[in-house]
């Protein structure tokens, strides 16, 4: 992939790209995670290559990741100064001081409500984005790469953020961000890239929306997101959840109609991971009531939910660490769900198992050339992801609960994936939707939820339900 | 968007073959490789050391090794470990001969009652891993002093009336004569090789013991009972442990102390030579006997040698680093 | 969010109720150690009434000293998320060397102990390249090297003999005093000052998570060599320790430290996961150990039935420690 870009000092420059069109990856090598196959880095006029991340630090470079790094075990005030410690005399840490210095750190910044010597367990999502970026601070960078940083913030947080990310402009710095937010992106930055399947494709000082998702994802919007049909009425529901509760679910209530598209949106960490675990039976659930096709049940661990006879299914959020058995063959990830229908009596029936095989790859379009060895491992994020959902279609769930699925997968795979959606519900499924990019929620969903601290704080619907809607009903405060 | 779930047909029938062959079960061959290799280096040191007779006693040994590392296959397959196979097999060779008192008449109770032994033993690890997040290295360790406790205390040091009875003469039998020329022992080794390989290669459970041992999460959202897989796992470790015990005892007549504490080192070495990954997921049963082979016959070659105690178990310890590092090196991050 | 200055200190929960909930693995083991320690005395003078005198203490601590540091060693590795097996090996080639070499007088002692403790960091030393660089796991190198280290030790002392000179058994393992106390005192500094420095804390980090550890720019492999250096000189200071208190030399005496220092870094509360735990907990449950074997001594169970006892209370110590772990809120 050919990729290539500059940004000046006193400047603040946003990537823009779909999933998976190589931001996160761009971030990386900048910082000195990743390697480069090819190309030249320059920073300040020279070229450079970064072995490590020390490298880049070295240089004046700070990142805060879009997959948070704090250390789980390590206290808010240990993370924040994680090789960078105040160091005493003797040259030993001085561990005392470190809470002291984080409320330093903190009033400073003009962060509030986190406690130094708590464990990241205890803090929000929102609080955690908010400690990695005040750790990229301290090191007083001078390039400051900022990945996805407003995911999980909340307005009042994201008004404190672009205060910070002009004050550094003003000193001179450079600020590097990615966001999928337009309003953040227009308001924010001085020039925008976009990027698109992992190269580079424009880069201008102003653009509109319309514009940057033409140039993203190499169509119209129009026809990115194929024809989203009507809900048939009267028939059953699906799914109706009644004051569902859980670890982080405080009293859901909601109905999924068949052949629905219901989208569950709202900031990141707002609970809404836990609805999709609770309802599939992988986190506890401790109140409320299931209906599934009208009766109710008791869904306690996956494979309830999975065996009903409307069968539910979940594609959870990161395909390596929840989903695949990366060292497994494709055979062996599509047909994982469905193992009782492919064997007599515990035994397997290749010819069985072969046929459920080849009808999921062809259906799907996956990449592979012989499924029954090829390992998961090697095959694209796109074709992975094809293949998580495929176990789910051959499982012939009729509720699929779809977390954030579109993540790190290329252009061509989403729009795969998009048409596959609403080939499901004109069967007659239903879909549970979430999703980072709220463009795609808002041209895919027939209503969308939005959760905020574990409940539903809003519900839009049809032509209310778009985008800007969305993203102003996720950021606003809850009433006093 | 192309899509190709067959295979091609136009290409070469050596080169489909060849990608059968995944990194995994070109390990197996590895490990037969180096099975081979040691006779090998065996008989060139010593003449004779390749003969028949030597490689039927060198298997025979090996296939002692073999069950245990059986149930050890199983657990380390999940990512687990069983600490507790030294005084399970000791616990069941006791077992045996204080009921059987070595008379043919109470033979297939004594049989029964010990491997049923075996499997309670691994009840009670899986449970406590599966269902009370103990870590498997406790678990195991534990029970493997529970078991060692049981033993010496009920049998009085192996001091009670019973204790130095003999295993019946129906399990002596099994384990020491021929059939056909091939020893009975290599018999039953064979049949569990066949019957594990099969579990593993061609059944439901044993693609969800694969499932687990890759991704115990993802397992879990696949519907997968991660805890009964595991607790019926160690249960057959346990089992094997047993067996191991039984068949021991039967080889050497008598029950002694100790004798199963060389076979937590060695099942575990068999079943990594064998290319069984310890994180788990990734391996054959049909590795772990060449491991075993490759072990016992490497500790054959070693005492051929006359190589003092010390020598030995240097020489021991560095071949495994080298076999290992041959080919027991985990992959780089994906 | 505010700007600046107005923002008071925010604390979720007061400083000792943080301290409690993220130390109670260590609280639990000194707990453990207490009631260890009053169930002793209460079964002492149960048998022989009378209390626990300077004798009986001063045995306790000599006995309990090696596996201190063979238990200390061994936390390190573990909060890397490894293991050390070779400790077994290590502990026997040091006690070999001990009292096939060391003669009175300050200078063969002296030299003689800094030569034990790097034939220790030698040991560590290539667990640490074969696991950092070998990229072999922890539990296989270790498994193959305690082979090699086991055997040198045999090479060093084929019989049970040798002797330590009597003066060396004074200062390590003291038959008149518990002045051992203050090794383990100097083990309580030295963690101190471990906790404070960067090798340290790159410890910790690459236990938690090792991908952002060297994501943040922390040398993984230079750091676990350096963990498993520490582990082998620390299990060659327990083989010093073995042979002053047994005043002679068995090279098969450290096998058993094997098993026992994983127990005292379990009690100690040090997750085999890495990353979080104290070794002043596994010193802790060092002398948990010691007092278990006194303690079903002096409640006439029959000896034979001990490691029936030792591993059932392995089991319950680790399941109470889940308990309180789930009860004050923290995952795993």
């Amino acid at each position: 992939m050919d990729a290539s870009f500059s940004a000046d000092f006193g400047e603040v420059h946003a990537l823009v790209g779909e999933n998976g069109a190589g931001k996160s990856t761009m971030i990386k090598i900048l910082s000195g995670v990743l390697r480069p196959d090819a190309g030249t880095l320059e920073v300040r006029g020279s070229p450079v290559t970064f072995r490590n991340p020390h490298d880049a630090r070295a240089l004046g470079v700070g990142t805060v990741f879009q997959e948070l790094t704090l250390m789980p075990w390590m206290t808010v005030a240990e993370n924040l100064f994680l090789r960078n410690e105040p160091q005493g005399r003797t040259g030993l840490i001085q561990r005392r001081r470190l809470a002291a210095r984080a409320d330093e750190v903190f009033g400073r910044l003009g962060i509030e409500g986190i406690d130094p010597y708590e464990l990241p367990a205890g803090l929000s999502l929102a609080h955690r984005q908010v400690i990695e970026i005040a750790r990229a601070l301290l090191g007083d960078p001078d390039i400051l790469f900022l990945d996805e940083p407003t995911s999980a913030l909340a307005e009042q947080e994201v008004d404190w953020l672009f205060a910070l990310v002009r004050s550094l402009r003003e000193h001179g710095k450079c600020v590097i961000f990615t966001s999928h937010r337009w309003g953040e992106v227009a308001n924010l930055a001085d020039r925008i890239t976009v990027f698109r399947n992992g190269e580079h494709v424009a880069t201008r000082d102003r653009l509109t929306e319309g514009e940057a998702v033409t140039l993203m994802t190499g169509r119209t919007i129009d026809r990115m997101y194929p024809e989203r049909q009507p809900v048939a009425d009267g028939l059953p529901a699906a799914l109706e959840v009644r004051d569902l509760r859980g670890e982080r679910v405080q009293g859901v209530s909601f109905t999924l109609r068949r052949g629905e598209i219901l989208g569950v949106g709202g900031l990141a960490g707002q609970g809404q991971r836990d609805l999709f675990m609770t309802l599939f039976g992988a986190h506890r659930q401790t109140g409320g009531e299931l209906l599934i096709d009208g009766k109710a049940q008791r869904i306690r661990k996956p494979s309830d939910a999975i065996r009903q006879r409307m069968g539910i299914a979940l594609v959870p959020e990161d395909r390596k660490t929840e989903g695949l058995m990366l060292p497994m063959s494709v055979r062996d990830n599509l047909t994982l769900a469905v193992l009782g229908r492919v064997a007599f009596y515990g035994v397997l029936k290749p010819r069985t198992e072969q046929a459920y095989v080849r009808r999921a790859v062809q259906r799907l379009h996956v990449q592979t050339t012989r499924p029954s060895v090829q390992e998961v491992a090697t095959l694209s994020g796109g074709n992975q992801q094809k293949v998580l959902i495929g176990r789910w279609l051959i499982a012939q769930s009729d509720v699929l609960l779809l977390f954030d699925i579109t993540r790190g997968v290329d252009v061509g795979t989403k729009h795969d994936i998009y048409e596959l959606m609403m080939e499901l519900v004109a069967e007659g499924k239903s879909l549970l939707f979430y999703s980072s990019e709220t463009e795609e929620m808002a041209r895919l969903c027939h209503r969308v939820l939005v959760m905020r601290e574990g409940r539903i704080a809003a519900e839009l619907a049809g032509e209310a339900a778009d985008a800007e809607a969305i993203v102003a009903a996720s950021l606003r405060e809850h009433a006093a | 968007m192309t899509s190709g779930a067959e295979s091609i047909t136009a290409e070469p029938r050596w080169r489909q073959l060849l990608a059968y062959l995944t990194p995994d079960r070109r390990r197996v061959f590895y490990a037969f490789g180096a099975a081979i290799l040691v006779f090998v280096v065996g008989e060139l040191l010593h003449p004779g050391f390749a003969s028949a007779e030597s490689v039927k006693a060198i298997l025979v040994i090996a296939s002692f090794v073999g069950f245990v590392a059986a149930g050890q296959t199983f657990v380390i397959l999940i990512g687990g470990i069983d600490l507790s196979v030294p005084w399970v097999l000791n616990a069941a060779a006791i077992l045996l001969v204080t009921t059987s008192l070595g008379r043919d008449g109470r033979a297939a109770q004594a049989v029964l009652l010990t491997l049923a032994l075996g499997l309670a033993t691994g009840l009670l690890n899986g449970v406590g891993i599966a269902y009370f997040a103990v870590p498997a290295v406790v678990m195991t360790l534990g029970m493997n002093g529970i078991m060692e406790g049981l033993s010496l205390g009920l049998s009085k040091g192996l001091t009670c009336s019973s204790c130095a009875s003999y295993a019946p003469p129906a399990v002596q039998d099994v384990v020491r004569t021929d059939v056909a020329g091939v020893p009975a022992d290599l018999l039953l080794w064979l049949g569990i090789t066949i019957m594990i390989t099969f579990l593993l290669s061609a059944t439901t459970f044993g693609r969800r013991i694969y499932a687990i041992g890759n991704n115990e999460t993802a397992s879990f959202l696949a519907g997968i009972s991660v805890r009964v897989v595991t607790v019926a796992l160690y249960m057959l470790s346990g089992l094997f442990a047993a067996l191991a015990g039984i068949v021991l005892v039967g080889y050497g007549g008598q029950a002694t102390l100790g004798m199963g504490d060389p076979y937590l080192f060695q099942s575990i070495a068999a079943c990594v030579i064998g290319g069984i990954s310890i994180l788990g997921g990734r391996g054959h049963y049909l590795g772990t006997v060449a491991g075993s082979i490759t072990l016992v016959a490497l500790v054959s070659v070693l005492l051929a040698e006359n190589m003092p105690d010390w020598g030995r178990s240097v020489v021991y310890g560095v071949s495994i680093l080298f076999i290992l590092l041959l080919y027991g090196r985990e992959r780089r991050q994906l | 969010m505010t700007t600046a200055a107005e923002t008071r200190p925010y604390r979720s929960r007061s400083r000792l109720q943080h301290f409690m909930i993220q130390s109670a693995p260590l609280l639990l083991a000194l707990i453990i150690l207490a009631g260890m320690g009053v169930l002793y005395v209460v079964l002492f003078y149960r048998q022989l009434s009378r209390f626990p005198g300077n004798f009986e203490w001063t045995s306790v601590v000599n006995t309990s000293m090696p596996l201190v540091f063979a238990g200390v060693g061994q936390s390190i590795v573990v909060l890397t998320r490894g293991l050390d097996l070779s400790v077994g090996g290590m502990i026997d080639l040091a006690n070999g060397l001990a009292a096939t070499h060391m003669h009175s007088g300050a200078g063969s002692m002296l030299g003689w102990s800094l030569l034990v403790l790097l034939v220790g960091a030698a040991g560590g030393a290539i667990n640490g390249v074969l696991v950092a660089y070998g990229r072999l796991q922890p539990i296989l190198v270790t498994l193959a090297t305690l082979s090699i280290y086991q055997g040198l030790a045999i090479k060093v002392l084929p019989e049970p003999g040798g002797a330590v000179p009597i003066e060396y058994t004074k200062i390590l393992a003291n038959p008149n005093g518990p002045t051992s106390l203050v090794f383990v005192g100097f083990i309580a500094v030295v963690w101190f000052v471990f906790r404070r420095t960067r090798l340290g804390v790159d410890v910790y980090a690459i236990g938690n998570d090792e991908e952002a550890a060297r994501a943040h720019g922390v040398r993984v492999r230079t750091i676990k060599i350096a963990a498993y250096v520490l582990s082998g000189m620390f299990a060659a200071a327990a083989g010093l320790f073995l042979a002053a208190t047994t005043t002679s030399g068995d090279a098969t005496s450290g096998d058993v430290f094997v098993l026992t220092s994983i127990a005292a870094v379990v009690l100690g509360g040090i997750s085999f996961f890495g990353g979080r735990g104290n070794a002043v907990g596994t010193v802790a449950g060092a002398f948990v150990l010691t007092l278990l074997i006194n303690v079903l001594f002096f409640a006439n169970i029959d000896p034979l039935y001990q490691s029936f006892f030792q591993g059932l209370f392995l089991i319950v110590a680790v399941l109470l420690g889940t308990l309180i772990r789930r009860l004050v809120g923290l995952r795993g």
